[in-house]
């Protein structure tokens, strides 16, 4: 007799209620103040972009620091396919910035009016946008090329950041 | 240390999906299939005969169970033995081998089951009415979940990331250079019965896939599969007290975590835990990096994309840093060339089975250097092999076994 399958419909659903701990201070200035703060270590001066408060490398403090929001795309992609929590957002860009003065470089998506890999190619220079509406998470802003930073900023979702 | 030999290798098809078997049915599969591999080589051994289990399942999204291994465990057996789960990404398979290889060589097991498996496509995307959204989506949470999974990051463009910095810096691999693999890896797995994509295609055909994640295309990139592999471990000893016909030596395992964000590492084209693994692994096995290329027969790689595979080339040391495109364009990791890199297909041909895939591309080398690998036997004269593993958030782990036949021992 020829082989039956049966199968079920089920999902795995869990609610948090997530702490940043120590990393908190990074998404309170986001939310509140659109800064985004790094950190710099006490002993080697490493500068930890996203931040973290031990210098891994030294096993010292490392102090919050304002960052520039301006930087440099270090390498990117275009995504054409994923997942199914951002299938409705493709084609979008995602890169690793290096913000100003950072030694590490950050994993954020990149905007930009015409979608190509030369827009978005390693050595543009970049800027943070903000959205209006903040909740404190790393998707309350994203990078556009400079050049487009003063179009982007006057749409109506969308704002600069602090000086 | 006590010296340690694969007597015995199982390997279930690698298919898109087995509506026949669950994840624990899959895994006695390649159990079984293992100690009859061991009996055919002289062993005489049963399932009841096992000291213990290493078990590679990587994501337990997939399985739809948080603790998979205690239930392939009472499935198998395997009750009142000691038993560990392993989880490490893509190396998931290799770092299993090297934790059983570690509780044999320790005196811990005579006789160890390394046993790997995976079974992903029970996930379903509603909103597309399809599966592999859903199964991306469960290896999307193996991202930092604070900065990175938030931005759309996955498996594909984590690796591409890697590759374009590459490319940057060396010009190499290009894309036709990184369809070279693929079209290698899907034609060695036509000779392949239990591969899940042989298929004779171009360079051409790869150019005009469709495009996944810039400048990576569908044909640049492995199909995630369903499939079990199985591998009996025993010492010297026992070795000799079963009187196994052809025992395969392990010589070398090497390891390495790098840094998971690519954001922090000094050079973003490197896949820095494949250069650290095989360092440590071929210094073991007595073999030198500089070299390699000239001491063994025959590598399976973990060739998930195929920028990747050739990347590896490099870290692997097979071609100096910058040449692994050219290295392919000549023909040398062919099935004919002058080391065949995944000559079962690897992952691009065979399926990406995670747990089981780097317990799969172990037992395939170990099968070449034992002559046991049917139409896709290589020429062996030297007698060794090395398999690779790599996997995780920026490709952060990799794992590299070295083995060895009688006759180079
Ligand atoms: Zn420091």
């Amino acid at each position: 007799m020829e082989f039956q399958a049966h199968q079920i419909k089920d999902i795995i659903k869990i609610n948090y209620r997530y702490t940043m701990g120590g990393q908190s201070k990074f998404f309170i200035e986001l939310m509140n103040n659109k800064k985004l703060l790094g950190t710099k270590c006490t002993k080697c001066g490493k500068t930890w972009m996203p931040p973290r408060i031990n210098c891994s490398e030294c096993y010292e403090p490392a102090e919050w620091i304002e960052m520039k929001q301006t930087g440099t795309i270090d390498i990117s992609t275009i995504v054409w396919y994923t997942t199914s929590a951002f299938i409705k957002a493709i084609p979008y860009a995602i890169g690793f910035i290096r913000l100003d003065g950072a030694d590490t470089s950050m994993l954020q998506g990149i905007f930009s009016e015409s979608l190509i890999p030369s827009k978005v190619k390693k050595g543009k220079k970049v800027r943070a946008v903000f959205q209006k509406e903040r909740e404190g998470k790393m998707t309350d802003f994203f990078f556009v090329p400079e050049d487009e930073y003063e179009s982007w900023i006057i749409k109506s979702e969308y704002e600069g950041g602090s000086e | 240390m006590e010296k340690v030999a694969i007597i015995g290798i199982g390997i279930t098809p690698f298919k898109a999906r087995y509506l026949d078997k669950t994840y624990f049915e899959l895994a006695y599969d390649a159990t079984k299939l293992a100690l009859e591999d061991a009996n055919k080589q002289g062993a005489e051994i049963a399932h009841n005969d096992l000291q213990s289990t290493v078990y590679g399942i990587y994501n337990e999204l997939f399985e739809r169970q948080f603790m998979p291994d205690i239930f392939i465990n009472s499935y198998i057996g395997m009750i009142n033995k000691p038993g560990t789960r392993i989880a490490t990404g893509g190396a998931t398979g290799g770092y299993t081998v090297r934790m059983a290889y570690a509780e044999v060589a320790s005196g811990l097991s005579d006789l160890c089951l390394c046993l790997g498996v995976e079974k992903c496509n029970d996930c379903y995307d509603v909103q597309t009415g399809t599966t592999t959204p859903e199964v991306l989506n469960a290896i999307a949470y193996s991202a930092d979940m604070t900065y990175e999974y938030p931005m759309g990051m996955m498996a594909a463009s984590s690796y591409v990331s890697m590759v374009n910095a590459h490319f940057e810096e060396f010009g190499n691999p290009t894309e036709e250079q990184m369809a070279l693999v693929s079209v290698k890896n899907h034609g060695n797995a036509i000779n392949n019965p239990k591969a899940q994509s042989p298929m004779r295609i171009t360079v051409e055909d790869v150019m005009n896939s469709r495009i996944i994640c810039y400048p990576f295309k569908m044909l640049d990139c492995c199909l995630y599969s369903e499939a079990s592999a199985a591998l009996i471990l025993a010492n010297e000893e026992k070795v000799k007290e079963l009187k196994v016909e052809n025992p395969i030596w392990i010589s070398g395992v090497g390891a390495a975590n790098t840094d998971c964000f690519i954001g922090n590492r000094e050079d973003m084209g490197r896949l820095y835990s494949n250069i650290y693994a095989a360092k440590v692994a071929y210094k073991m096995a007595g073999l030198d990096y500089d070299k390699i290329k000239e001491q063994i027969d025959v590598a399976e790689l973990h060739d998930a994309f195929s920028g990747q595979e050739v990347i590896s080339y490099e870290e692997l040391g097979f071609v100096p840093f910058g040449e692994g495109g050219k290295w392919i364009e000549e023909g040398g990791p062919m099935i004919d060339g002058e080391l065949p890199c995944c000559p079962c297909g690897g992952l691009i041909g065979c399926g990406h089975a995670v747990g089981a895939t780097g317990i799969m591309s172990t037992g395939e080398a170990a099968l070449q250097i034992r002559g046991d690998a049917g139409k896709h036997q290589v020429k062996i004269e030297k007698g060794r092999a090395v398999a690779h593993s790599i996997g995780g958030p920026g490709a952060a782990y990799a794992a590299i076994i070295i083995m060895e036949n009688e006759e180079a021992r």
